[in-house]
């Protein structure tokens, strides 16, 4: 689960979460075992949408409106408060 | 804070091994950005006209990945010789900087879209391999305008921003620390502008900022072990690359010798002043809070597809080089000129195609036409003459109808009039007169003639450089107006004065 997680464990802390882990597992299996048998089928699906797009330009006709409600503009630039971060 | 500046030339004796490892930008050819449909051709736009609610991160939008970038990212990786991998997906690099409008930028970590190959470099010469660590796909930043006299960040109140670029796909390729000179760091940039050209991936225009190049340069501790890395921005041509790599290496070896230490840093090429300057400290990984971005599906590209990339391919510039020397039997030198621009290669074969001898097309091409094209500032792509006509051009000299140096005034005028060849060589005069044989053996009876000092000295055989002979020659065709061929004068000289 951990490396699914990327997350980098020392074989110290492996030991020590194994007991958490494995209730987990556990209630999972639990899960598993539920009898759904009778259980109607969802009367929706989740529509499937594509991962990918083509590389096709569209505009936004909303852009001007968007921008005039922007609270900080200087001419067409955005304007953000000062810097901090490399002084 | 800058060092005081340093010549090259204490550089170039540097001392200890130079480790540079280099992270190439290069500005994918698409017309939409990464993640929404905005135009990616942002550069003289109105600022903040190519943007929506994707890339201004509006609440409630969602990315939407280009399908053209993954593709143009494979082929890339493939003519690096990269593994392109079946799976690979986004993560969120955290930082904060209002370049960005999302407060992290959407990029690829850990698992890429390419790893493991290698691009061939050959500077002054010498060959050498350069391992690609990885390619990976990322989203460009905004760009920010500080309202100060020099345009820096220091002392700005505040900062513009201009999301136009902002989302803006690029391929960022990542060497191995392979390099040990700026020679072969600037050959490395070469041969990777010059592939993604070839595979119509990118323009590669440094200058306009679709290809960007960071540094990590060190200096090799004497026991081997790699030096402390730093890491070099702003350099927008080859020249400034070179010359900050050389710079630094001075300004390493300099802090060593005088007992100092090497900060792990980010520096600033300033290309006026010739110098670099601290940013800031380096950030590591981890200051980049990457995790997975929940908002985009991962890549999954299938072997399938692997394998129409490969099939889609064209000729990569080091198979078209090979090629070059093999069928029309040229040097080394002259295939490198003539397939440094694909659309350069692709005119020198079709003039070939035309009728043209390859031998003879090849010098008029890498000669001639790239003469030309200096000149006036131009491109082989908007050159007016056609390879047809250069290969009429070529078949009336390598057939004596012309001379070589009436054929290049038709290669200019052609050039410059939107005129015919045949018009343009009877505008030249050189259909009425064409000076051959006894009436050439006539004028170099002439010259010679007229100049008894320089033919004594001649056939005495006190020319050692050829210098005399080449005088009367020029004389030759001086006289003649340009209506003898230089080949044939040359020969009728050599039979008169038997040198």
């Amino acid at each position: 689960m951990a490396r699914a997680a990327q997350i980098r464990l020392a074989p110290e802390d492996v030991d020590r979460m194994m007991d958490s882990i494995n209730d987990i597992l556990s209630f999972c299996a639990l899960v598993g075992d539920l009898d759904c048998a009778d259980t109607p089928d969802f009367t929706w699906r989740m529509k499937k949408l594509p991962s990918r797009r083509l590389d096709e330009a569209g505009d936004w006709a909303d852009r001007d409106r968007f921008k005039s409600m922007s609270p900080t503009m200087e001419g067409d630039f955005f304007r953000v408060p000062r810097i901090h971060a490399e002084d | 804070m800058a060092d005081s500046p340093l010549s090259s030339k204490n550089s170039a004796a540097a001392k200890r091994p130079v480790v540079i490892g280099l992270e190439v930008h290069i500005q994918l050819n698409t017309k939409t950005k990464l993640f929404c449909p905005c135009s990616t051709d942002y550069i003289g736009r109105t600022p903040n006209t190519n943007v929506c609610p994707i890339c201004l991160a509006v609440p409630g939008t969602l990315p939407l990945l280009n399908d053209l970038a993954v593709a143009l990212g494979s082929r890339m990786g493939l003519g690096l010789h990269c593994e392109i991998q079946n799976y690979s997906n986004f993560h969120r690099k955290n930082y904060f900087y209002p370049d960005l409008s999302k407060a992290y930028q959407i990029t690829q970590y850990g698992l890429t879209i390419a790893v493991g190959g290698y691009i061939d470099i050959e500077p002054e010469g010498r060959p050498k391999r350069v391992r690609v660590h990885h390619l990976h796909l990322e989203e460009d930043a905004g760009k920010l305008v500080h309202p100060t006299a020099d345009g820096r960040l220091t002392g700005a109140a505040y900062s513009l921003v201009d999301y136009n670029r902002g989302g803006v796909p690029l391929s960022e390729i990542v060497s191995e620390p392979d390099m040990s000179s700026p020679a072969e760091a600037r050959d490395y940039v070469i041969r990777l502008r010059q592939l993604a050209r070839y595979l119509d991936v990118s323009d590669g225009e440094m200058e306009s900022g679709s290809l960007r190049v960071d540094a990590n340069i060190s200096l090799s501790n004497p026991d081997g072990s790699l030096g402390t890395r730093v890491e070099i921005k702003n350099m927008n041509s080859l020249k400034s690359l070179e010359r900050a790599l050389e710079y630094e290496i001075s300004r390493q070896n300099k802090v060593l010798d005088s007992g100092g230490r090497i900060v792990q840093e980010t520096r600033l090429w300033d290309d006026a002043e010739e110098v670099t300057r601290s940013m800031r400290s380096k950030e590591t990984a981890s200051d980049y809070r990457y995790y997975p971005e929940m908002d985009l599906a991962p890549i999954v590209i299938t072997d399938e597809q692997i394998e129409d990339f490969k099939r889609a391919m064209p000729e990569l510039p080091w198979e078209k080089r090979e090629r070059f020397a093999r069928e029309f039997g040229l040097s080394g030198e002259e295939v490198a000129i003539l397939t440094e621009q694909k659309e350069l290669a692709r005119y020198y074969e079709e003039t070939i195609a035309a009728g043209a001898p390859p031998a003879r097309a090849a010098n008029w091409v890498r000669m001639e036409v790239l003469r030309v094209l200096n000149e006036t500032g131009t491109s082989i792509s908007d050159f007016p003459l056609g390879p047809s006509v250069l290969a009429e051009l070529v078949k009336k000299v390598e057939s004596k109808e012309l001379s070589s140096t009436i054929a290049k005034d038709i290669l200019d005028t052609l050039s410059r009039e939107d005129i015919t060849l045949d018009e343009a060589v009877k505008r030249s005069g050189a259909s009425a007169v064409r000076l051959t044989g006894c009436l050439l053996d006539e004028v170099v009876d002439r010259i010679c003639a007229a100049n008894p000092g320089v033919v004594e000295t001649i056939k005495s055989g006190r020319d050692k450089k050829g210098g005399k002979m080449k005088f009367l020659q020029g004389l030759v065709m001086k006289e003649t107006r340009g209506q003898a061929d230089p080949s044939e004068a040359a020969g009728s000289l050599s039979k008169k004065l038997g040198a």
